[in-house]
């Protein structure tokens, strides 16, 4: 606790109120019926990032996944409330959810690069799902991409290599990489480094701390000294009597470690339960 | 801590010892599985063994005779094998394409446009269709595909444009054909494709689904870009898993390809091929004709063994592609 105390107070940023990158009102995903997360009401501050934290079962990812529109895939999955992107509901009839999706990127827990294509097809495979053909295009896309992965230097001699071949960490920042090409507004991580040992995550926590310059990031994770380095707003969900998950308490990172409004809040970052 | 592990270990030891040791238990368990092991060796190689041996005057007479020369004279010879090597390649590719083009549509139409409550039950369907003895489709392609082919499909056919170049003299058919032989052994192969490509295509992992989606893929381009190439080495294997059903088929084809020992290129006439031939030729064969039947058996051994070998060797390259994700 004294760590994490540490941490935040070095790492106090004021919130700047009216400049989200998304809004969430009243979120609820249910499943056939069965409320998975509810009551999700809050801003995801722009060039900032928002972790989500909570316990198994709280619907932490459920809820990120909610925000490029993943459940569209899952028969009797629903969303129901609003949630905005730059002001426009996502979930609106003449949204498109291809184009929404490259707004929304997404890095996944495990690190997924394709596995039948190189380094490079795997930076710009995105441009080339939405029609990108003209090479000089890809490759400054791919350069520069993988520069803001700060995977750059090590790959430069090999893009046509498998990326099969990297580590661990390495392929995860191809996938940030890859998700980075498309440009897009908002980054979900789910999870991002639990498959990673501790040098690769530090990495890719580092990457996320220069990566808020240009991109809004919403990280879900289940490690708190990580939402405490380097997150600046926390959700934190916990799972209800009728075990849907719910919003507890919304607010700065720096609040939710040293002093936050709910006591059930509290003795989750002390660790007493989860 | 050390004295712990080393307990351990003593106590590990007199287990190992005790299991290995007793004579009384080792004397009986142990021979038996020997003798069975011996048994299962002995049946192979003489089996193997005595197909080589009766196989072997036409290897050291007439070899190039069973495999280029064309025209079976029973019971003098020349025994020619090319019209029943050709026919078994002609109608297991034509079965190959038929099965592949419909059942790799059958495949991600189960996984990924199926309802999923449906999905199981549809996949139970085909594995069970994949089971039916061969027999059955050879008598629904004898007594039910083959006069509608000739009555309705056939001289539509012939009305093609250089139909006869394609399938022959209209004079000449008179229902059974190659091309009945090559469409009933499509349908027979195609649940043994579709349970084995939809296998594959089902453990492509959720995630690179997902991961391509979050870029902004359709569904097709999911499908064409990601899910296709991830599994193409599977599907390889599916696909020769299947040619090997379909070149070993015996009883549908001797019932429905006509019986004829001629190397045809036309594909409405009557053919034959290397596994219907033998079955329906063995009967009276004689001297040099059991030789030269017994040849086409090792030839229909090797291309057997082949096959099977190179669809295990992709289904196992497959596994490490998948391990590698």
């Amino acid at each position: 606790m004294s760590e994490t105390q540490a941490t935040n107070q070095q790492a106090v940023i004021e919130r700047v109120p009216g400049h989200s990158a998304m809004q969430l009102k009243d979120v609820a995903v249910s499943f056939n019926g069965r409320v998975a997360v509810r009551d999700a009401t809050f801003d995801i501050a722009k060039n900032r990032v928002t972790s989500l934290i909570g316990p198994s079962g709280s619907g932490k990812t459920t809820l990120l996944r909610a925000l490029n529109r993943l459940h569209d895939l899952t028969p009797g999955a629903k969303v129901s409330g609003q949630i905005l992107l730059e002001g426009t509901d996502i979930y609106r009839g003449d949204v498109t959810v291809t184009e929404l999706r490259t707004r929304v990127g997404m890095v996944f827990q495990r690190p997924n690069p394709f596995p039948t294509m190189s380094i490079y097809d795997n930076v710009v495979s995105g441009l080339r799902f939405n029609g990108i053909k003209k090479k000089s295009l890809l490759d400054e896309a791919a350069e520069t991409s993988l520069r803001s992965a700060a995977l750059w230097d090590s790959v430069e001699t090999r893009l046509k290599v498998a990326a099969s071949n990297l580590s661990g960490g390495e392929q995860q920042r191809l996938c940030i990489a890859r998700a980075l090409a498309m440009d897009p507004e908002v980054l979900l991580m789910d999870e991002p480094t639990s498959a990673l040992d501790p040098i690769a995550t530090l990495k890719i926590e580092e990457l996320m701390t220069t990566l808020k310059e240009r991109v809004t990031i919403v990280i879900v994770t289940h490690n708190m000294q990580q939402a405490a380095r380097i997150s600046d707003d926390c959700a934190f969900l916990l799972m209800g009597e009728d075990r849907a998950g719910e919003l507890i308490e919304f607010d700065t990172t720096e609040k939710i470690f040293n002093n936050p409004n709910d006591p059930r809040t509290l003795d989750y970052t002390l660790g007493r339960f989860g | 801590m050390i004295e712990e592990s080393v307990s351990d270990l003593a106590i590990h030891g007199q287990v190992v010892e005790e299991f290995g040791s007793s004579t009384t238990s080792r004397t009986w368990y142990h021979y038996v599985l020997l003798a069975a092991c011996v048994v299962f060796a002995a049946v192979s190689v003489g089996f193997v063994g005595s197909i080589l041996q009766k196989s072997l005057p036409t290897w050291l007479h007439h070899p190039a005779t069973v495999i280029t020369g064309s025209g079976w004279q029973s019971p003098t010879g020349p025994f020619g094998g090319l019209a029943m090597i050709v026919g078994t390649l002609e109608t297991s590719l034509i079965a190959l394409v038929i099965a592949v083009l419909i059942g790799l549509g059958t495949s991600i139409s189960i996984v990924f446009f199926i309802p999923r409550r449906l999905r199981n039950i549809v996949a139970t369907l085909v594995e069970l269709l994949a089971a039916v003895p061969s027999i059955v489709y050879g008598l629904w392609g004898y007594l039910v595909l083959a006069p509608w082919m000739y009555k309705s499909v056939d001289p539509w056919l012939n009305s093609w444009p250089f139909a006869r170049t394609l399938f022959g003299d209209p004079s000449q058919q008179y229902g059974p054909s190659l091309l009945l032989a090559a469409i009933v052994l499509g349908v027979m192969i195609l649940p043994t494709f579709v349970a084995i490509s939809r296998e594959v295509i089902a453990v492509v992992p959720q995630d690179l689904i997902e991961a391509s989606l979050s870029l902004g893929a359709t569904r097709w381009q999911v499908i064409r870009k990601v899910v296709l190439p991830t599994s193409r080495i599977g599907l390889f294997g599916a696909t020769f898993l299947a040619l090997a059903r379909a070149t070993g088929e015996t009883v549908a084809v001797a019932l429905i390809a006509g019986g004829v020992a001629k190397v045809q290129f036309h594909l409405l006439d009557p053919g034959t091929s290397i596994a219907s031939w033998i079955a329906t030729e063995f009967g009276e064969a004689q001297g040099n004709e059991i030789s030269a039947l017994m040849a086409l058996g090792v030839l229909l051994m090797l291309l057997s063994f082949s096959l099977s070998l190179v669809s295990r060797w992709l289904v196992s390259r497959q596994r490490k592609v998948l391990a590698k994700v």
